[in-house]
């Protein structure tokens, strides 16, 4: 069971934080203020943390991170702002921050989020063979096969496999989308990656059973073989 | 609205008064040159003159004595009668012999007041000739035998010359220091003539009459800074335009879902209420909820780019390199509603931030898809204009009715003939913002067929 320690002074907001990421099956942990949570981070090692930006008292969220990164502790951070602009974000990441959410934020984003921090030592770049069910992609030869088949793929929908099958039944958003297959933060308007994922399910799950692209309903996608994502929804 | 009267302009006191401290000190400055001038000039005339007649002196003085001491006192006479009879300086010459009981043995030297200078030193005396006490410059030498020979001249002309430059000096200063003194209240006058019109207007602006503007009259520095008030005038109105145009349209807007969910929760409040029905409330009102927050945020975005503080997140980067991604990332998305999506364009480097403009075009594309018709066809374009980058996204569809032209970038605004699509409004709103973060300027133009967007940057 991963362990995740929640930095936030807003009471509210910690217990919905808290509740959220123990029915997700993390054993968390809270502190309210700067101090304690610096406190707690050297004492335990933890899988991630999730951590308020603005904290009342001497240290505030970015100093905690800063502090964090200077002792070589490298969990995986989450920071949580409700500071919303381009230059708030490149701040928090080049503190040192993994990933950076804006409040008010909904909790299968942050779910989808922390689960792809507290992951993030499970996969790696080095393996080039990834295999789900009987869908393979090679990462060097560009090859996508199922059940033998090849499928053919623009360069862009491999990466986007890519990405999906490296997170493999994790929950992944569509901004999470646009960053790790695009490389672009904004809040995509329309639908545009719904119909980019429509058409990758159209040739990786339309011919082929059972499917392994699921959408989940209010939160985003998921890539697996098991059917526990429900009926899927286009 | 209610008009207030503006107070009237309070005038500086004369010591408060930059015109004020500007013309004394300029006259001080008048004054110092003048009495510097007056000093060359007075030294120069009255000064040479009496070195010259001290010279003079010297060489009677010195003829005398060697008479003297040549031929005694018998030479000395006939030398002190030739001087008086040369004809030369005759009528200001004094030269005389006077013995130890202050005798005169020869020469015109008259009555003098006060004591002789004692022996070798130029001195001014009084001394009467005939019959009036003049001023005299003069030297007197002890001889031999006691008595003393007096050579000098009367100082008359000196005087009289010396009397006229002092008097013309006096009068000159008096006239530089009137002159400064009127030149400063003139002075004054004026500039707070000008500037009076100025602080009026401001005080009518500061009263609430917000459409007031200066005058602008010439081209000096008064003119000028009239002109900078004016814009900042200009910008301040627009803004306050802005800001009641915004809080007309949040409270509009916001109003619809927030009485929704309101009812829903009221509804859900109701015990008869069965879970299924609940569930589906819950979830409907979150979702009004969400796009009043997604509201909130883009205004939030808008304000923070309005407010100019220029990210730390800008560098160089290919034009492009994003537009090709946009159009790649959009492509899908536009053949779903039947629109061809198509982009041209050469590397093309500025400086920016790259999420900011990527959001900017991908919100010109959308628009562009959603406006324009389906079955034709969008480009986007990357290239330069007089060496300035450019980036134009452009449709075939029915376009924009001439009278919302200039509204488009209004916040919250929407053509009546899309009033069915989803949207807020805001759109373009945040092009224009980033566009302007980037001191770039976003053209919008009637393409007939279609519609034109075109962002103009800087070159890198």
């Amino acid at each position: 069971m991963p362990n995740c320690l929640v930095i936030e002074d807003d009471t509210e907001t910690r217990d919905y934080l808290c509740s959220g990421l123990r029915a997700a099956g993390y054993a968390v942990q809270a502190e309210t203020n700067g101090e304690a949570g610096n406190r707690r981070l050297q004492e335990t090692r933890w899988d991630v943390v999730v951590l308020d930006r603005m904290l009342p008292g001497q240290v505030d969220g970015l100093g905690i991170l800063e502090q964090m990164r200077a002792r070589g502790d490298g969990t995986p951070v989450l920071i949580l702002s409700a500071l919303n602009s381009v230059d708030e974000r490149v701040r928090g990441l080049r503190a040192g921050s993994d990933d950076y959410l804006t409040k008010p934020f909904v909790m299968s984003e942050l779910l989808a989020r922390v689960e792809n921090l507290s992951r993030r030592n499970a996969w790696s770049r080095d393996v080039t063979l990834l295999q789900v069910a009987d869908l393979q992609l090679d990462v060097r030869t560009m090859r996508v096969t199922r059940q033998g088949t090849t499928i053919t793929l623009q360069p862009r929908e491999f990466r986007l496999l890519e990405y999906l099958m490296r997170h493999e039944g994790q929950i992944v958003t569509r901004t999470m989308l646009l960053e790790g297959v695009w490389e672009y933060h904004f809040d995509p308007q329309t639908n545009v990656i719904d119909v980019q994922i429509s058409r990758l399910r159209s040739k990786i799950d339309k011919d082929f059973s059972p499917a392994l692209i699921h959408t989940v309903r209010g939160a985003g996608y998921v890539l697996s073989a098991a059917p526990t994502y429900g009926p899927t929804s286009r | 609205m209610a008009q207030r009267h503006a107070k009237p302009v309070a005038g500086v006191g004369l010591r408060g008064s930059i015109a004020f401290r500007l013309a004394v000190g300029y006259g001080v400055l008048v004054a110092a040159s003048m009495a510097t001038l007056s000093a060359i000039v007075y030294f120069g005339t009255v000064g040479v003159f009496e070195h010259s007649i001290d010279n003079k002196i010297m060489n009677v003085e010195a003829h005398l004595a060697d008479a003297w001491s040549r031929a005694g006192r018998p030479g000395l006479v006939r030398e002190i009668d030739a001087q008086l009879h040369d004809l030369i300086d005759t009528d200001t010459e004094v030269v005389g012999l006077v013995d130890a009981k202050n005798h005169v043995l020869a020469g015109n030297v008259g009555r003098w007041y006060g004591e002789l200078p004692p022996t070798g030193e130029l001195a001014f005396g009084q001394m009467e000739r005939n019959g009036v006490p003049v001023s005299v410059r003069l030297i007197a030498t002890r001889l031999d035998d006691g008595s003393r020979l007096i050579v000098g001249r009367d100082l008359i002309e000196l005087d009289a010359i010396r009397n006229v430059v002092e008097r013309a000096l006096l009068v000159s200063a008096a006239v530089s220091i009137l002159l400064a003194f009127f030149g400063a209240q003139l002075f004054r006058s004026r500039l707070e003539a000008r500037i009076v019109r100025i602080r009026r207007t401001t005080a009518r602006i500061a009263a609430g009459e917000l459409s007031s503007r200066i005058v602008v009259m010439g081209n000096d520095e008064f003119a000028r800074l009239g002109d900078d008030i004016n814009r900042m005038l200009d910008r301040i109105e627009a803004l306050m335009e802005g800001v009641r145009h915004v809080s007309n349209s949040i409270a509009h807007d916001l109003r619809t879902p927030l009485s929704r969910v309101r009812s829903r929760l009221d509804r859900a409040l109701q015990a008869s209420a069965d879970p299924d029905a609940l569930m589906a409330d819950a979830r409907l009102a979150i979702e009004d909820i969400d796009s009043v927050i997604s509201l909130f945020d883009k205004l939030l975005q808008i304000a923070a780019l309005e407010s100019g503080v220029r990210a730390g997140t800008f560098e160089k980067l290919d034009l492009a390199g994003i537009a090709h991604d946009m159009t790649e990332l959009y492509e899908a998305a536009a053949e779903e509603q039947g629109v061809l999506l198509r982009f041209s364009g050469r590397q093309t480097v500025i400086r920016g931030d790259r999420d900011l403009l990527a959001s900017a075009l991908a919100s010109l594309i959308d628009n562009a898809i959603k406006y324009g018709r389906s079955g034709s066809r969008v480009d986007v374009e990357v290239d330069t204009v007089d060496g300035a980058p450019s980036l134009t996204v452009r449709d075939y569809g029915p376009g924009v009715p001439p009278e919302d032209m200039d509204k488009i970038t209004r916040r919250f605004y929407r053509v009546d003939q899309s009033r069915h699509l989803p949207g807020n409004g805001l759109g373009l709103s945040i092009v224009t913002a980033i566009t302007q973060l980037h001191e770039g300027t976003l053209a919008l133009r009637r393409a007939d067929p279609g519609f034109e967007a075109r962002m103009v940057f800087p070159k890198a």
